[in-house]
């Protein structure tokens, strides 16, 4: 119960620092609303644990709920990764674009 | 009907060719970065050889731009490094702008030898093929590396050779010629090494004539390493699943 609270502390210290930013325009709406559902999921996992326990279990698995969850976690932490390496392999390419028409200009 | 017209743009353009082999143009692209050492020599030996120098400063540090430019050559510079395979594909670009029927790639670190501009150049003036490739290993006089010979090119040759289904001799040669028509055919992303085999696999898709001729290589260093290979493949990997 103890270690249940302080996630939740935790959660809604992100979620007040979100409505922060998104207040002080610093995040877009998609991205708000993308981290908004990420901490309410956050939020209703840890209230719901003990039914989360007994859904694993019932998956067949032997681990507990939070342990699933936080696999849950590294592979979505693992995908964010992945995204945010083709998002710069596109920047790279514009960035080459942006090289070549200011050499073409500078020939000019 | 797209097919077939394609068809017969190449081979009257293959025809023409062949028909006005002494007026073509042809451009020398050197895709240079920190070669202050070579490059006046470079552009030296191959000016005679060609209608146009065309020298890529791929955001040198040192006075590689500098003394490209007093050469009275055409000189591009990239405001910050972008690796080879950018340098070469602005060089064809600008290339491609001016005209140019046939497009010579080459090194600015001197290991390539001028003379063997007009062998690779040969079969495109004579309609024989739209890329040639240079190959350090049809000649006996190239003073290859043994690691480079016997474990790095094997496999090189080995993934070229599944992913495109062409089998060459030498798939990460540098030394290379292009016709115009090929040119625009072979859109490459790869802005550093991984260029020489994404060329290779845009060839066997457009279906291009290829050829390869012998070039002789005097290594100063040892150029690519096992690593590199590593890194080629993750390029390649990386740009498939963004495009």
């Amino acid at each position: 119960m103890f270690q249940q609270t302080i996630a939740l502390i935790i959660i809604a210290f992100f979620l007040a620092r979100l409505f922060w930013q998104k207040q002080k325009k610093q995040i877009g709406a998609g991205e708000f609303i993308f981290w908004l559902v990420f901490w309410l999921l956050a939020a209703i996992a840890m209230i719901c644990l003990k039914w989360i326990d007994k859904l694993v279990a019932g998956l067949g698995f032997s681990a507990m709920g939070i342990e699933v969850l936080l696999y849950i976690a590294v592979a979505i932490l693992f995908y964010f990764i992945f995204r945010l390496r083709l998002r710069l392999e596109k920047i790279e390419k514009d960035i080459t674009k942006i090289v070549r028409e200011i050499s073409f200009n500078i020939k000019k | 009907m797209k097919c077939a017209l394609i068809f017969l743009y190449r081979y009257l353009s293959i025809g023409i060719l062949d028909c006005m082999s002494q007026d073509l143009k042809t451009f020398c692209i050197i895709p240079a970065y920190n070669e202050e050492k070579t490059i006046v020599e470079v552009i030296n030996s191959v000016k005679p050889l060609v209608d146009q120098v065309v020298v890529v400063d791929d955001g040198s540090g040192d006075k590689t731009f500098e003394l490209a430019k007093a050469q009275d050559v055409a000189v591009l510079h990239h405001i910050i490094n972008r690796g080879q395979g950018a340098a070469l594909k602005t060089g064809t670009e600008y290339a491609l702008k001016h005209s140019a029927d046939i497009i010579v790639h080459f090194d600015a670190d001197g290991q390539f030898l001028a003379n063997d501009i007009k062998s690779v150049v040969k079969p495109i003036k004579k309609g024989e093929a739209e890329v040639v490739f240079g190959s350090r290993f049809l000649s006996k006089e190239s003073n290859v590396p043994f690691s480079k010979k016997y474990l790095i090119m094997p496999l090189a040759k080995l993934i070229n050779k599944i992913f495109s289904g062409i089998k060459l001799t030498d798939p990460q040669s540098g030394f290379r010629a292009i016709s115009a028509y090929a040119a625009r055919q072979i859109n490459w992303q790869q802005d550093r090494m991984a260029h020489c085999s994404e060329i290779l696999f845009a060839v066997s898709r457009a279906d291009l004539k290829i050829k390869e001729v012998p070039i002789t290589v005097i290594y100063h260093n040892f150029g690519q390493k096992f690593a590199d290979g590593f890194r080629i493949l993750k390029d390649l990997f990386m740009a498939r699943l963004i495009n």
